[in-house]
């Protein structure tokens, strides 16, 4: 293995680790042997397998053959427009989701303890709802009949029957409107959480000064909720770019390709087309992408907000 | 300076780790292959077990291939079946997740159109040396084709579906439409347009097909059947879908969605039936010969009047039709095949493959097949299975004569396909055509844009001499 | 309570008071109804006559009520119940883990400063970025041909044991509690594993409650995996129980609808029991930066 890196070790014997070090190495043991074995070594594999034609009786090295696929820019080939799909949605759907959750938990916080407790139970619930269930619902709530439920509401409106999920003009939309009214439960409820952290005695100092509401949310709860925005915005890039299943269930990737997500490329060429060291290829150029959108938001957010 | 010898120190820490994980796996590997090897070295009838993974095929798939397993033990007491049981439309991909990870079962069942993945995935057995010709020869050869690629017979034919069109008889009659000449002749494009002109009433299509998302494909296949467009190669091994009969098909269909005889929007596939059931269609597709159960038990259920019937449904007479033909070509039908293939794994070796194919044989034919026929409105592709089968009281005999009539008008892949050929023919498929296709459907495109389309990503992927010009049939 | 304050513009005004608060509940329900349609037609399927397919969808209402298709979905199985158990192991076991290791890792990121502490960090950001299509092979392997785990629960367990998104959560919430809290309790010579246990988790409750909730939801919802690892019917979870109700030309709708009733009861009492922890909040007093 790596000679250089030894030897660097043994003439570091004598470095001392502090009191602190060893209980900072105590205290991720256990979690850093279950990431090593369940995590990493899956993931390291993984970046392995895509130098390889895989078979599972006798890879070949291809080298980089299956990035180069990846990359090769021709008029069929779709890592492109699945990439540029995948940005369109995460651009839309992660900032608003964030927003829609910030303000319903912020709403929910004036009320007495019961009424919060059914508003959140109200937007908590429809994540125990099964996939299932959930994607024959959206099917039938975008039939694109004009008897559709969606088309009938626009109806009302003056709006002519849209062909929902069959038309380009309209199946990123309405994959949009799914996303953001389905699956913000989780979002909902951490901010919820943070929002109980915060501190009295920082809005009677405020008062004391005359804040309005709309200061206070802006001066006092967005900059101590960061920590969690960061967490919320870091995690729902990284699943929104992974996002596979409502493009598998609803549309199919169509049409004309309009809701082909990258998650969804990687999962036909490891299912459908047996191709799974480009898969893995694919795997990973998508999470670069992830690493450096990833970097940006800590950048953009300040990496550690203490106080 | 201290810091940076720190992340050093902890970078070395996690390569260590990993290093000492990798190191550990590509030891543990041969030892355990041999031991493997070892359990299954052969002493005449050593005891053996067959892993087989399937789905419900049908509702009582599943709990048979139990008691055939039982059976077959009761035959060969050296041999025990163990039953992996998958759920409908997951079975793929556990299944290739664990041929990739060199576990996959000793049978498995697939469609015909996954074949080609799995041969370039290198899990596929030749079983013919395994099998006794005799054994094979019970197999209708035009179904072994499909469970073949380049003359190497891949696994058996569990049976083949044929997909076409259903309609509502009582209503077409009551029109003065003569269904059993349909039934018996065929009919061509022209006289299908006719029809549904006629079936299209207030508050009713005369033809709706479930379209939307990847079901349009089905469209595009069973419609093409008519059109001289079976399969994807012609017998001299080029690619159909650039020829002219592919233009007259997407035109065809052009024609259809804007003429007002069908819904010109998507429509998902549980509606279909349901828009036949309710008068809401005359004609609807795709359709199969076992939706005459449905309709019967709707029937059964409205004179019950139990509640169980689909909601607003009148009670109908179900009519399995034949596809239309266009340009004249030859009738056709659009068939696949499933069937179950013999895989490799890390137990694999000439004398279980022997057994494996014992028991896949087993299954394939005689009675086990005739069984499950029943239940799917289908005929056997095996003369042991057709010699097993009696057929269950009170079917339909014109939409029995239809189905034998279609079947026998399927044509099989021509011999000589590679996997590359159908690999590359499938992506094509489902990553340019279709996508095409359903914006033709969405009367957002023409059709001689998506015929531009079709030839010009088949050209790049097959090269143009590989690919039919003009017409076909 | 903490965060009242954030209200407490018109609390001498009772008009304005009951303005703004009938705007909010009219906001808040609007939404709250276009979220909660999938589980009420969920809930309104099962209650439903046993039919196959989805049938005619125009109405949300049953045509008739009844618990056929409850019947239906116990006797279609001998394991039914078994499967509920199963999956209550699995989420009970991933939530336990989840709650000690990713809780000690978070505190130890972020606010133990080791070294390597956000290298090793980053490291589990990155792993969270390679999307599961192409690491459950090797996960597979390693599960079935490594450790030979197939059908038990360590196999469905021990791969979500201590994920790096609830590290993550973790460090984020811990980040917030004031450094001083900790340094006061260094002085008064508490070693880590003391203001751990005695400081922090006490003030921590609020994001193990989220945490245990989310995780559990997440494990309880689960199909991939579980279907991979396990052959036996009695070893399914529900949600692999429930794909069986799927077959290739008919879907056995209303009694699949009703297991998706039935394995959500769950996941609502698990609400109800942490929904105290969300209440309270935290309040640190005194010690303040």
């Amino acid at each position: 293995m790596n000679g250089t890196k030894v030897r660097r070790l043994k003439a570091h014997r004598k470095f001392r680790f502090t009191n602190e070090d060893l209980w900072g190495y105590i205290f991720i043991a256990a979690a850093m042997i279950i990431f090593c074995v369940f995590t990493l070594y899956p993931v390291i594999n993984a970046v392995y397998t895509s130098f390889f034609e895989y078979k599972p009786f006798g890879s070949k090295f291809i080298g980089l053959d299956n990035y180069v696929e990846t990359l090769k820019y021709s008029k069929f080939n779709l890592f492109y427009k699945a990439t540029k799909n995948t940005l369109i949605y995460t651009a839309v759907v992660v900032p608003l989701t964030l927003l829609i959750s910030f303000s319903v938990a912020v709403m929910i916080i004036p009320f007495q303890k019961k009424i919060q407790s059914v508003f959140k139970a109200m937007y908590y619930l429809p994540g125990v709802a099964s996939g299932v269930a959930l994607s024959v619902v959206w099917l039938w709530l975008y039939d694109s009949s004009p008897d559709g439920l969606v088309n009938r509401l626009l109806g009302v409106f003056g709006i002519p029957a849209q062909n929902w999920l069959s038309s380009t003009k309209t199946s990123m939309l309405a994959l949009m409107i799914m996303a953001l009214l389905s699956s913000h439960g989780t979002q909902i409820i951490t901010y919820i959480a943070a929002l109980l952290g915060i501190d009295n005695s920082y809005f009677e100092a405020a008062e004391l000064d005359g804040a309005t509401f709309f200061q206070k949310v802006r001066f006092i709860v967005w900059p101590l909720v960061k920590p969690t925005t960061l967490f919320l915005l870091v995690t729902g890039v990284i699943g929104s770019f992974q996002v596979f299943m409502n493009a598998y269930m609803m549309t199919g990737g169509g049409p004309d390709n309009s809701t082909t997500m990258i998650g969804l490329l990687i999962y036909n060429n490891a299912f459908e087309y047996g191709k799974y060291g480009l898969a893995c290829a694919q795997a990973i150029l998508l999470a670069i992408a992830i690493a450096i959108m990833s970097l940006f938001q800590f950048r953009l957010m300040g990496v550690d907000v203490e106080y | 300076m201290k810091k940076i010898l720190a992340l050093l120190l902890a970078c070395v820490m996690v390569v260590g780790l990993l290093v000492g994980c990798g190191g550990k796996t590509t030891e543990a590997k041969p030892a355990e292959t041999k031991a493997a090897a070892a359990e299954q070295t052969p002493a005449e009838a050593a005891p053996d077990t067959i892993v087989i993974m399937a789905p419900p095929v049908t509702g009582n798939y599943l709990a048979n291939l139990k008691v055939w397993g039982e059976e077959f033990h009761a035959l060969y007491p050296n041999l025990t079946v163990e039953v992996i049981e998958t759920s409908w439309g997951d079975h793929n991909d556990k299944l290739s997740t664990m041929a990739q990870a060199g576990e996959a079962p000793d049978i498995a069942e697939i469609s015909s159109g996954a074949l080609g993945t799995f041969v370039e995935m290198g899990v596929a057995i030749d079983i013919a040396q395994y099998l006794d010709a005799d054994r094979l020869a019970d197999y209708d050869a035009n179904a072994l084709e499909y469970m073949s690629l380049e003359g190497t017979v891949y696994g058996l034919p569990l049976y083949l579906t044929i997909q076409s069109i259903g309609a509502n008889k009582t209503l077409m009659e009551e029109l003065g439409i003569d269904v059993a000449k349909i039934q018996q002749k065929g009919w061509t494009y022209e006289e299908f347009l006719e029809v549904i002109q006629k079936g299209t009433a207030d508050g009713r299509f005369g033809f709706v097909f479930a379209n939307s998302g990847v079901t349009a494909s089905d469209m595009l296949n069973i419609f093409g059947a008519g059109a001289g467009l079976s399969n994807n190669f012609t017998e001299d091994l080029k690619y159909t879908f650039t020829s002219d009969n592919m233009l007259t098909l997407l035109t065809a269909i052009e024609e259809m969605t804007s003429s007002g005889y069908m819904p010109n929007y998507g429509v998902e596939a549980g509606q279909r039936m349901v828009m036949c059931q309710t008068g809401n269609a005359m004609i609807f597709g795709k359709a199969m010969p076992l939706f005459e159960n449905n309709f019967k038990k709707n029937n059964a259920a409205l004179e019950a009047n139990d509640g169980t019937a689909v909601e607003n449904s009148l009670k109908m007479d179900y009519a399995f039709l034949p596809v239309p033909t266009m340009m004249g070509c030859q009738e056709s039908c659009y068939g696949t095949v499933d069937g179950l293939i013999a895989m490799r794994n890390k137990g694999t070796t000439d004398e279980h493959l022997k057994n494996v194919l014992l028991f896949m044989d087993y299954i394939c034919s005689g009675d086990r097949i005739a069984a499950c026929m029943n239940e799917l409105y289908l005929d056997p592709v095996c003369q042991t299975g057709r010699d097993a089968l009696v057929l269950e009281e009170g079917r339909d005999e014109a939409n029995l004569a239809t189905a034998a009539r279609c079947i026998a008008m399927v044509q099989a892949p021509p011999a000589g396909v590679t996997a590359e050929m159908t690999a590359t023919a499938k992506k094509l498929m489902d990553e340019q055509i279709v996508p095409k296709f359903q914006l033709l459907l969405a009367g957002e495109t023409t059709a001689q844009e998506v015929y531009d389309h079709i030839c010009e990503a088949a050209y790049a992927a097959f090269g143009q001499e590989n690919c039919v010009s003009g017409k076909i049939g | 309570m903490a965060t009242t304050g954030l209200y407490s513009q018109h609390l001498h005004n009772k008009k304005v008071l009951y303005l703004r608060n009938t705007i909010i509940t009219i906001v808040l329900v609007v939404l709250a109804a276009a979220t909660l349609f999938p589980i009420v037609y969920m809930i309104m399927s099962g209650f439903g006559p046993n039919v196959a397919t989805a049938g005619n969808m125009r109405s949300i209402f049953p045509s008739r009520w009844t618990l056929e298709s409850f019947k239906a979905f116990f006797q279609f199985s001998d394991y039914s119940l078994r499967w509920i158990w199963n999956s209550l192991v699995v989420a009970a076991g991933t939530v336990l883990g989840n709650v000690i290791f990713a809780s000690m890792a978070g505190y130890a990121f972020a606010k133990i400063h080791f070294k390597g502490s956000s290298w090793l960090f980053a490291l589990i950001l990155v792993a969270m970025m390679i999307p599961y299509q192409v690491t459950q092979v090797p996960l597979y392997i390693l599960m079935v041909q490594k450790f030979s785990m197939t059908n038990t629960y360590f196999a469905m367990i021990l791969p979500s044991l201590c994920t790096a998104y609830n590290i993550f959560l973790c460090k984020q919430f811990f980040t917030g509690l004031p450094t001083p809290l900790i340094e006061s309790a260094k002085l008064e010579g508490c070693n880590q594993m003391q203001i751990f246990t005695l400081i922090i988790l006490p003030l921590a409750k609020t994001v193990l409650a989220v945490m245990a909730i989310n995780t559990f939801m997440s494990s309880w919802n689960n199909f991939f995996w579980p279907f991979l690892v396990t052959n036996d019917p009695a070893m399914y979870t529900i949600q692999v129980g429930l794909k069986q109700f799927k077959f290739a030309n008919e879907t056995l709708f209303a009694p699949m609808m009703a297991g998706a009733t039935i394995s959500a009861l769950p996941m609502f009492i698990l609400f109800f029991a942490l929904q105290k922890y969300f209440m309270e909040g935290v309040t640190i007093g005194a010690v303040k930066g």
